[in-house]
């Protein structure tokens, strides 16, 4: 009688292992499909555009090759994951080059892992270095700038709408922030990229040049007549996110600057 | 046994230098003195945590050899970055570079080195960065021009907080910036590469060679 006890006991124990096992690969299997090919196409960055009509034969337009990009920003919930494979990019070991002070100061508890309910909220105050380093173990990479607007721009399917959303946040940054997917994806499948947070890319430090301007090294692209080059205007939130790029260094951290991984299409 | 107790302990003094003479070769002498109580624990990754040589992709130099940023470490250097078909900056951080070199006595010049890192994977192929030296009569072993990937050169120019962009021609704009690391690849000093004073460049090599 006892011994059929404990045997039923170590059933239920093997069990819950099995069902925690199924459960993990089933997660694993969702992560696969957590890419979306998004196709290729073109766009036209918002300083090559041109406010006078009869030019608008010389707008330029950036051609981008299909490529996978995460769904969603990377979450705490994944990050941590990371951390604890890669120890080294653990809150109390990163190396002082790869950050500012501020690396994770959202998980604050004595270990420094993330809160509970936190876990599906994105990752923020993460360096470019602690980014490209989170993409590079899952053999990914960060988008470059030109991949991450064409998938903003969402081959102009709702372009008024959205430029309300991304205006509308930019003027009431969230208090909070919300978890991953709280808002429907874009045409190509993909969510978050308004309203949530401002994401690092692999080439931020990248000058805004168009094609045509070479050797200007052109530092004051927002000074002066140099702003005047990025004529349209009306592309207000545009101008803003290239500017918060330039401004950023590789290892800045913010409260809502965050990442998602790219892949090349192949 | 006596004879194998000799055999372990010589093993492990052999893997313990081993161990302890590499990472000083990327440190001073001071820092070597102060490791050298520590023989049993070499602790290379904690070396100095804000040294551009943690990072670790590999560049191949003109001469083919690969090596990673460590390799510069044990003396000051100079480093800029730069593309061989860039027709105007380049040749002009280039000859800055040279301002510096020869602003410092032969003797100083030796300790120093000067490390050149192209933007230009694609082009700048060891065969190109050699036609390059030789265009500008760089022939000092203290210099090395190399070629990285893609990845490994927008990493250094990030942590340089060099900002460039390839451009549909395939040209590259970009900032041009001369740095001085110290021996442990600490970035202590950074100045536009187009201007011709090169004093507090100079300046600062002077003071970490002391």
């Amino acid at each position: 009688m006892k011994s059929k006890h404990s045997t039923f006991i170590s059933t239920l124990v093997l069990s819950s292992c099995l069902f925690s096992a199924v459960a993990v690969s089933a997660e694993d299997m969702v992560r696969v499909e957590d890419m979306v090919l998004v196709p290729k196409g073109s766009f036209t960055p918002f300083f090559l555009k041109k406010d006078d009509i009869t030019n608008s034969s010389s707008v330029a337009t950036t051609a981008v090759d299909a490529f996978w990009l995460d769904a969603t920003p990377v979450t705490n919930r994944k990050f941590q994951a990371f951390v604890n494979k890669h120890p080294d990019w653990h809150k109390s070991n990163i190396k002082k080059i790869f950050t500012d002070s501020h690396y994770l100061q959202h998980w604050q508890n004595q270990e420094g892992t993330v809160n509970a309910a936190d876990l599906d909220k994105p990752v923020v105050n993460v360096s470019w270095f602690a980014a490209a380093a989170y993409c590079e173990a899952q053999d990914k990479r960060l988008p470059s700038t030109d991949e991450w607007e064409y998938t903003l721009t969402d081959n102009d399917r709702d372009t008024e709408n959205l430029q309300k959303q991304i205006m509308a946040w930019y003027s009431v940054p969230n208090k909070e922030l919300p978890t991953v997917r709280s808002k429907p994806a874009n045409g190509f499948g993909i969510f978050d990229m308004a309203g949530l947070i401002w994401e690092w890319t692999a080439d931020f430090n990248s000058y805004m040049a168009p094609p045509d301007s070479r050797n200007s090294g052109d530092k004051n692209l927002f000074c002066g007549s140099g702003s005047l080059n990025a004529s349209n205007l009306s592309d207000y939130a545009a101008f803003m996110r290239y500017s918060y790029r330039e401004s950023l260094k590789g290892n800045f951290t913010g409260k809502n600057l965050g990442f998602r991984c790219a892949k090349d299409a192949k | 046994m006596k004879k194998n107790l000799k055999r372990k302990l010589l093993l492990l003094l052999t893997v313990s230098s081993l161990a302890v003479s590499f990472p000083a070769f990327a440190e001073n002498h001071d820092h070597h003195h102060q490791h050298e109580t520590m023989l049993s624990t070499p602790d290379i990754s904690n070396a100095s945590t804000d040294s551009i040589f943690n990072i670790t992709d590999n560049w191949t130099a003109a001469n083919g050899k690969t090596f990673q940023l460590n390799k510069l470490g044990g003396k000051p250097t100079v480093v800029a970055m730069i593309y061989t078909s860039c027709q105007y900056v380049c040749p002009l951080t280039i000859q800055n570079i040279k301002r510096i070199e020869r602003s410092l006595s032969a003797a100083q010049a030796g300790k120093v080195n000067f490390a050149v890192f192209s933007f230009d994977p694609k082009r700048d192929t060891p065969a190109k960065l050699t036609e390059f030296a030789k265009l500008h009569s760089i022939t000092s072993p203290s210099w090395v021009l190399a070629q990285g990937s893609e990845g490994a050169v927008r990493k250094l120019a990030v942590t340089l907080g060099i900002k460039y962009k390839k451009v549909q021609s395939g040209d590259y704009e970009h900032d041009a910036t001369i740095s001085i690391l110290d021996s442990n690849g600490v970035i202590k000093f950074q100045a536009d590469a187009m201007n011709k004073n090169v004093d507090g460049a100079t300046d600062a090599l002077k003071a970490l060679l002391h």
